[in-house]
């Protein structure tokens, strides 16, 4: 069976037309495009390479990495991993010291904290020389770039996805929310869900508490009509919008539906919902895989709740590559980007485990049996693809921590040691001196 | 135990009792004293480097960076006292400070409890006490480490074995790792469990007492607790004094076990976010370096300021034997 990507595509193209317009704007020290000196074929070169991740997807990167040395015998990648937290604190330490290794997997969170402040090259110079960027929808690519210059090439797209746990809905004698549900209905099912899993053993729980991750609250933003973040990187939203958004999860939390934080605490990385003691979650839709590995159970996926005006919901480029300023070997690093990024077989080697890859070329070189996990995923992309309206928001400089004390600060609600008013001030008080 | 009486030495130096050496008055030996020094500095020199690259050097730039706003991307911009100040206002930071007061407060004088019961217990005459004695060092040797804060959590999570314990005695079930109110005692279990280095401090320390001064006790008709009180304590007062000096100082340094049993957060709930662990967070995912360096300079006049205090009083209570009182 051969599934047609092609709504997937038109849908990130009228989608992220918006997004164009958002990120582009002002001009500054961009490198001239095409002028990068094309790769010299005899001389030896060492790059080096870092990406966050598990084991599973160290593999993957070896796997695609040594091809690229075959394809390029002159060319030596040295590799390493960390997971997400130590990457980042890995990372900034070699920026400070102007270290940074030649190639990074870069995340849309940090893109403006490096690419802003002159860590990243503008591979504008190498494109058409080292790197080709002709298969890729211009809007998608225009993510990576920050006032004209090209930081990051995006690897993948991603978006939004209601998982639950299929297995555990028949166990619970329950249905899955019906199609076109807003929050007030996911509410309800979740309270549903949690009524009929109290008496089990283990107690199983509607999901872990949706409020408190940002992502959801910035979707839920994008449905009440609120541009999360402006175009000059500065906060859309005030101390209402985030008040109200955690006001109605207020009764899920205070009735117990909600998967109890201090048994989050214990299991972490894992959560509810990967342990099978919750019966729902939210999440990037590339989180299958590792869902369907922890739980071994049957995992569906639906698109997000709906406002007012259907899911609305965004394409967001999963990850990037980006390559430092610093790079001593700008060709080379350039090379194995374009590899990684439009090689048919480094698509088929990590199939949806990124995303959705954003060339066509890796897309198709994917093994999509029926019933696999790339099919699943591809085959909601599709589905979703309609209700993919708006552009992704353009994280500010600074995402990253105010997203961490998000986190944190809804542990401490969770907890009950703050209440929903205290969260925000909080939160807003550490905004206003992290962003920008 | 050649640590341990240079040691001493040393804090006889701090008392200002030991006697000035003789004067060098040998002229004539100028010449190999110089090629002497010579030699001495070129074996110094790889710890001397060191010293200066690795500590020195990076110590003089946080003092530097603690009065700049600095988020590793860009150059370091100066404010002035603006860090210091904020660290007042920051509630994070008082939080960290608490939690870290606690730790010091409850835990040091706990572990080295432990460690002196301990180390009496293996100073008894005893057959194969030599092996007891490693037995006992053996937490320390890895209670740093990061696999045994990882077992340390697995034992404290839901259903691990403290839950099951808790659970048979018919207490209240439930892994004490998510629970605010129990992470610190948790903390505080696991470093007393390593009192291995204060405990081999202690039995040197011991070993050191005279016999006859327990025999004379004896003969007085004292008992045990009054022989440990009258005879142990005093008599082990300046190994007591090291060891309460070093332990002050490394607990108010704990890191590593509450940054892998938080995963790096400092919670639940902040109920783990040591001084150390706040300090990372602050410079390494907040990127506020020059807050960050801030911190740290607090902690080292703060630790200065607590060691200088024990000194001052450890006049009253620490007795050097060959001392007249």
């Amino acid at each position: 069976m051969r599934i047609t990507r092609k709504a997937v595509g038109t849908a990130a193209a009228t989608a992220s037309v918006a997004l164009v317009l958002s990120a582009c704007g002002g001009g500054g020290g961009t490198a001239e495009p095409g002028s990068g000196e094309e790769l010299d074929t005899e001389a030896q070169a060492t790059i080096s390479m870092a990406w966050w991740g598990d084991d599973t997807r160290a593999a993957l990167y070896e796997e695609a990495i040594d091809l690229f040395e075959e394809a390029n015998p002159n060319i030596t990648v040295q590799t390493q991993f960390q997971s997400w937290d130590d990457y980042w604190a890995a990372r900034a330490t070699e920026a400070a010291g102007g270290a940074l290794p030649d190639v990074i997997q870069m995340d849309l969170s940090y893109l403006r904290q490096y690419g802003g402040t002159g860590q990243l090259l503008d591979l504008n110079e190498q494109i058409d020389v080292n790197l080709d960027t002709g298969g890729f929808d211009e809007a998608l690519l225009e993510a990576g770039s920050i006032e004209g210059a090209q930081y990051g090439i995006p690897t993948s797209t991603n978006t939004l996805a209601l998982f639950y746990n299929a297995d555990l809905l028949d166990e619970l004698g329950i249905e899955p929310p019906a199609e076109g549900y807003t929050w007030d209905d996911y509410d309800a099912w979740l309270k549903e869900a949690s009524k009929a899993g109290a008496g089990k053993d283990p107690v199983i729980y509607g999901s872990a508490d949706y409020s408190g991750t940002f992502w959801f609250f910035l979707q839920w933003l994008i449905q009440q009509g609120v541009e999360p973040f402006t175009a000059d990187g500065q906060l859309g939203f005030d101390e209402s919008h985030m008040t109200e958004w955690l006001e109605r999860a207020q009764p899920l939390r205070d009735e117990g539906v909600l998967y109890p934080i201090a048994k989050t605490k214990q299991i972490e990385p894992l959560g509810g919902f990967t342990v099978s003691e919750a019966a729902s979650e939210a999440s990037w839709d590339n989180f299958l895989a590792g869902y369907v590995a922890e739980t071994e159970q049957n995992i569906q996926m639906m698109p997000m709740p709906s406002g007012d005006g259907g899911p609305q919901q965004f394409w967001k480029p999963s990850m990037l590559l980006s390559a430092s300023s610093k790079t001593e070997q700008p060709a080379a690093a350039a090379a194995l980007i374009d590899f990684l990024v439009n090689d048919p077989e480094v698509g088929r080697i990590f199939g949806t485990s990124k995303g959705v890859p954003a060339i066509a070329a890796q897309r198709d070189a994917m093994d999509v049996e029926p019933g696999s996990i790339d099919e699943q995923v591809v085959a909601y992309e599709e589905s979703v693809a309609d209700a993919v309206t708006e552009p992704a928001p353009v994280p500010v400089e600074g995402f990253g921590a105010v997203e961490a004390e998000y986190k944190r600060l809804s542990e401490e609600l969770q907890y009950g040691n703050i209440d929903v008013e205290q969260f925000v001030s909080d939160w807003f008080a550490f905004a206003s001196s992290n962003v920008g | 135990m050649s640590a341990l009486d240079s040691n001493e030495i040393e804090l006889d130096t701090a008392r200002g009792t030991d006697v000035p050496s003789p004067a060098r008055g040998r002229r004539r030996k100028n010449a190999s004293l110089v090629r002497d020094t010579g030699a001495g500095y070129a074996f110094l020199s790889p710890w001397l480097l060191g010293f200066l690259l690795l500590t020195a050097f990076p110590m003089l730039a946080s003092l530097y960076l603690a009065f700049t706003d600095y988020d590793l991307f860009r150059p370091p911009q100066w404010v002035g006292w603006e860090n210091f100040q904020a660290l007042f206002a920051d509630r994070r930071f008082l939080t960290s400070a608490r939690v870290t007061a606690v730790y010091v407060l409850v835990g040091t004088p706990i572990k080295l409890a432990a460690a002196l019961a301990v180390a009496m217990l293996l100073n008894m005459k005893h057959r194969g006490q030599g092996g007891y004695r490693s037995v006992f060092y053996a937490p320390s040797l890895i209670g740093a480490s990061v696999s045994v804060a990882i077992v340390w959590k697995a034992m404290f999570i839901d259903d691990g074995i403290v839950d099951r314990i808790q659970q048979f005695f018919g207490m209240e079930p439930g892994g004490w790792v998510g629970d605010p109110d129990r992470t610190m005692p948790m903390m505080i279990l696991l470093a007393v469990w390593t009192f291995g280095a204060p405990m081999v401090i202690f039995l040197a320390g011991l070993k050191q007492v005279p016999a006859e001064l327990y025999e004379a006790a004896s003969v007085d008709g004292a008992g045990p607790v009054r022989k440990f009180l009258r005879i142990t304590l005093p008599m082990l007062s300046p190994v007591l004094f090291f060891n309460l000096l070093l332990e002050t100082i490394n607990a108010f340094q704990v890191f590593s076990s509450a940054f892998i049993i938080s995963g790096g957060t400092g919670g639940p709930a902040d109920s783990t976010l040591f001084y150390t662990l706040y300090l990372y967070v602050k410079g390494f995912t907040q990127f506020d370096m020059g807050y960050a360096s801030a911190m740290a300079w607090v902690l080292v006049v703060v630790v200065g300021l607590i060691t200088a205090v024990l000194f001052r009083t450890s006049k009253g209570w620490v007795h050097y034997s060959g001392d007249s009182r």
